[in-house]
């Protein structure tokens, strides 16, 4: 049976291209046909799914008949009540799937993998508890069984994000760009795909096919003569940690150029992350879909709840236990092996760190001009690196196996 | 906001992809081959010079200088002093040593590898190293999708005139392999030799269009990868061989060398492959190779099929059957009695069809720094090596006279456990 997978090679640019083309033309002229993208969108996601891959289809059906009903249920019940725990227990439910997938591969559940894993469970369960987090807000007051399908079953972004969201999205998906706007869309989409095409098929090709089974190959062999140590390490860390970037900003720019060509202003993934200054600043540059989501959804709820059960006195403590705990909730979320766990640990202190950095050198007037500038830029660069090495799970490829 | 029409937007694009098709579809050829592309190509070791077929009809149409291939797997990479490639070189012989094999490449890939050379092979001469280690019971082929190249495919494809039991086993053999099960277009013409169809017309004119495509792609890749090993290990290597090419000065210096490159073991092992290779493992290696059985293989009809390819071009060819390092496999536990049954087995497949070129080194493991390492020639193996690679390629090439017997493709010849008797008697 035919598969496939976005974004994966040339053909399937052509495909997807030649099958948005009528949307295009028509949004050139003002009309959104919706009905066809949601045709189009169905068949590109079927395609994915379909194959060998035939489980996780029907796990992506189950998934969001769950999902289309949780919200539902709870946008209803809002409406009359607000109690906290009925909101815990909508979230809890909503995440359950997404934490049952991350715990199977740990506990050796692996009829629950083949049961409820599909290809971007993650991504869809960050929109839906965000919905949810906001019904209790009371930012979303209603609940459109049609758009809620269109927004969490957005076709470009479903693998791997962009992690939009619902009330950005709903603008977006309701109206239709002026025709000056959308040709400006058209013309970043272009220059998105073609910076992506660099990113992952050139520059990832060479870092993750051909330079980095090299390295990784000499680390290993070296690594028995001396205890895992050697200075090939370095060179696995720089080729791993670029080869990181540039497949997965490939891809993002992939998914959004799609999504313009759509009329969809996706967010952006990526902004020139390696330029970051500090810690935090990486992290607003770095899968910034993501990194909002966790601000917004985690850290910052994290932080209201402990100021208004007033927990802790001190701001700063308040902030730094919310670091911490948001990165860790990061690392459990790439998965429950001890690398990844250690790359939240190591954010989250590093975070706690860098603010109490940030406070020092405002209180004592530390010096600041471009060579300072440009060595934050070089040991942000570095320690994120080192994170990435963390993160990747060669260490444990070298020490443990 | 710039107000801009789509022409401005998609205009590049267009001429892009013009562009792109006007350098795929150009009737000429887009590439110049040197002759140092061409030497340094012949050591270089490169997948895709395994892979590729520009650089290698560059090679063997050369009007300088006479290109052999040599067929082979890791041991070719040995490039120390005593190799053929070194002594060729030196010593201005009328050949040298085009060196296609890495570790990994064994007979299905040098089989698809042949079909993008014939004009090479066609009544000339070729030298095939065949190793031992190829011939293991499962897990053969492991490394056959990083040599897979679809050219090769459709050059095999595309010189089926009639359909032969050789073409049907590569075939299914082909069909096993994920890189042309999951592709569509492969999976379907493979399919057809398979079930002994004859392309059609339709057929042929795809793949010529695809053949198009990727000759091009070849073309223009095919000078990207670049080896330095010409400069760093072959020019280096001429400070040490003697002035004069005679064997027993060469012998002398491939002692001399060997001797002090292999002080740190008892094993005769090169010192830095002992010292990282093997030195941390050592007490984990002992009896290690004891289940080893080369006796029973689909190995034997993939070989089976280079020999036809042979006989089908009439090519003059020396095989060299390499020995193992035999202080090695008494520690690691190596069976002898199956080693050399195993050994036998493919002779007989050889002598009984005609090619009587042998050099067999099997029973020479055991002489001083013979063995490079565990399993590789080294300094007076090559040596030995080069007394029968000289005589037989300065003469040149000598008429073949080989008769294929297709039984050696069946499964009943590959898991045949080879005794004296079931050998002679098998036909």
């Amino acid at each position: 049976m035919l598969n496939i997978q976005p974004y994966a090679d040339p053909k399937y640019f052509v495909i997807l291209l030649l099958a948005l083309a009528p949307l295009a033309i028509g949004l050139y002229f003002g009309k959104r046909f919706a009905l066809y993208e949601v045709i189009v969108s169905l068949v590109f996601i079927f395609l994915m799914f379909n194959g060998s891959k035939y489980h996780e289809g029907y796990a992506l059906v189950i998934y969001m008949i769950w999902q289309w009903l949780l919200v539902w249920a709870y946008t209803l019940y809002r409406k009359k009540s607000n109690n906290s725990w009925v909101f815990y227990g909508a979230t809890f439910l909503g995440a359950l799937p997404l934490v049952l997938i991350k715990i199977a591969p740990a506990a050796n559940w692996t009829h629950v993998s083949t049961l409820l894993g599909f290809m971007g469970i993650s991504y869809l369960t960050f929109r839906s508890v965000a919905m949810i987090m906001e019904t209790r807000d009371g930012s979303i007051k209603d609940f459109d069984p049609w758009l809620f399908l269109r927004f969490m079953l957005f076709m470009p972004a479903i693998s791997s994000g962009p992690i939009d969201r619902y009330r950005r999205f709903v603008k977006d998906i309701v109206t239709v760009p002026t025709r000056e706007k959308y040709v400006a869309m058209l013309e970043k989409a272009v220059w998105y795909f073609f910076l992506g095409f660099l990113y992952k098929f050139i520059l990832a090709y060479i870092l993750g096919t051909l330079l980095l089974p090299h390295v990784e190959h000499l680390t290993l062999l070296s690594a028995s003569a001396h205890h895992g140590w050697s200075w090939w390490l370095i060179a696995v860390m720089y080729v791993d940690g670029l080869y990181l970037f540039f497949d997965f900003a490939g891809y993002s720019l992939f998914a959004v150029a799609t999504s313009y060509v759509m009329g969809i202003e996706l967010p952006m993934n990526f902004n020139k992350p390696f330029l970051a200054k500090n810690l935090k600043d990486f992290w607003n540059r770095w899968h910034m879909s993501l990194s909002f989501w966790f601000r917004d959804y985690i850290f910052m709820r994290l932080v209201f709840l402990m100021m208004k059960k007033k927990w802790f006195k001190s701001r700063v403590t308040i902030s730094n236990i919310a670091y911490i705990a948001n990165m860790l909730i990061m690392g459990f979320w790439h998965g429950l092996t001890w690398y990844y766990i250690a790359y939240g640990l190591f954010h989250g202190v590093g975070l706690v760190i860098n603010d109490a950095w940030l406070r020092y050198k405002k209180k004592h007037n530390v010096p600041h001009n471009k060579f300072t500038e440009i060595l934050a830029i070089i040991i942000t660069f570095h320690v994120v690196m080192i994170s990435f090495l963390l993160f990747l799970g060669f260490l444990d490829k070298l020490w443990f196996q | 906001m710039k107000k801009r029409g789509l022409w401005w937007v998609f205009g590049p694009v267009l001429v892009a992809f013009i562009l792109i098709g006007a350098l795929f579809l150009a009737p000429f050829s887009l590439n110049h081959t040197t002759q140092k592309n061409i030497q340094d190509a012949s050591v270089s070791f490169s997948k895709d010079v395994v892979k590729g077929q520009t650089i290698k009809t560059a090679a063997f149409s050369d009007k300088q200088m006479r290109y052999v291939p040599f067929f082979g797997s890791s041991e070719l990479l040995r490039l120390d002093t005593m190799h053929p490639t070194m002594l060729a070189e030196k010593y201005d012989r009328n050949y040298r040593p085009f060196l296609l094999g890495q570790a990994g490449t064994e007979s299905l890939t040098h089989y698809l590898s042949m079909q993008e050379m014939q004009p090479a092979l066609h009544k000339k001469q070729a030298v095939f190293v065949v190793s031992r280690q190829w011939f293991t019971k499962k897990q053969s082929k492991l490394a056959f999708s990083e040599f897979y190249s679809p050219l090769q495919t459709l050059n095999w494809l595309k010189s089926i005139q009639h359909i032969t039991p050789t073409d049907r086993y590569i075939a299914h053999e082909l069909l096993q392999e994920a890189r042309i099960k999951n592709s569509p277009f492969y999976a379907n013409l493979v399919t057809k030799i398979s079930g002994n169809k004859l392309l059609s017309n339709h057929d042929k004119k795809i793949i010529a269009l695809r053949y198009h495509t990727l000759l091009r792609e070849d073309q223009l890749f095919s000078n990207v990868t670049v080896s330095n090993n010409w400069n760093k290990k072959v020019i280096p290597a001429m400070k040490h061989l003697p002035e004069q090419d005679d064997e027993d000065s060469l012998l002398h210096e491939a002692t001399r060398i060997g001797k002090a490159q292999t002080t740190n073991n008892s094993f005769g092992i090169k010192n830095s492959f002992y010292k990282y290779r093997v030195k941390n493992n050592v007490k984990k290696l002992a009896n290690s190779q004891k289940q080893f059985d080369y006796r029973q293989s689909e190995e034997y009809a993939d070989f089976q099929a280079v020999l036809s390819e042979f006989a089908k071009q009439h090519t003059d060819v020396l095989f060299v059957i390499q020995p193992v390092n035999q202080k090695w496999a008494n520690y690691t536990g190596l069976n002898k009695e199956m080693y050399y049954q195993s050994v036998n087995k493919v002779k007989q497949q050889l002598t009984s069809q005609g090619f009587n070129n042998i050099a067999d080194f099997s029973h020479e493991g055991n002489k001083k720094y013979f063995m490079q390492d565990t399993i590789h020639m080294g300094w007076n193996g090559w040596v030995a090596a080069d007394r029968h690679i000289k005589p037989f390629l300065t003469d040149g090439y000598q008429p073949t006279n080989y008769h294929i017997n297709d039984r050696y493709l069946t499964r009943e010849w590959q898991n045949l456990i080879p005794t004296d008797d079931n050998l002679s008697e098998f036909k």
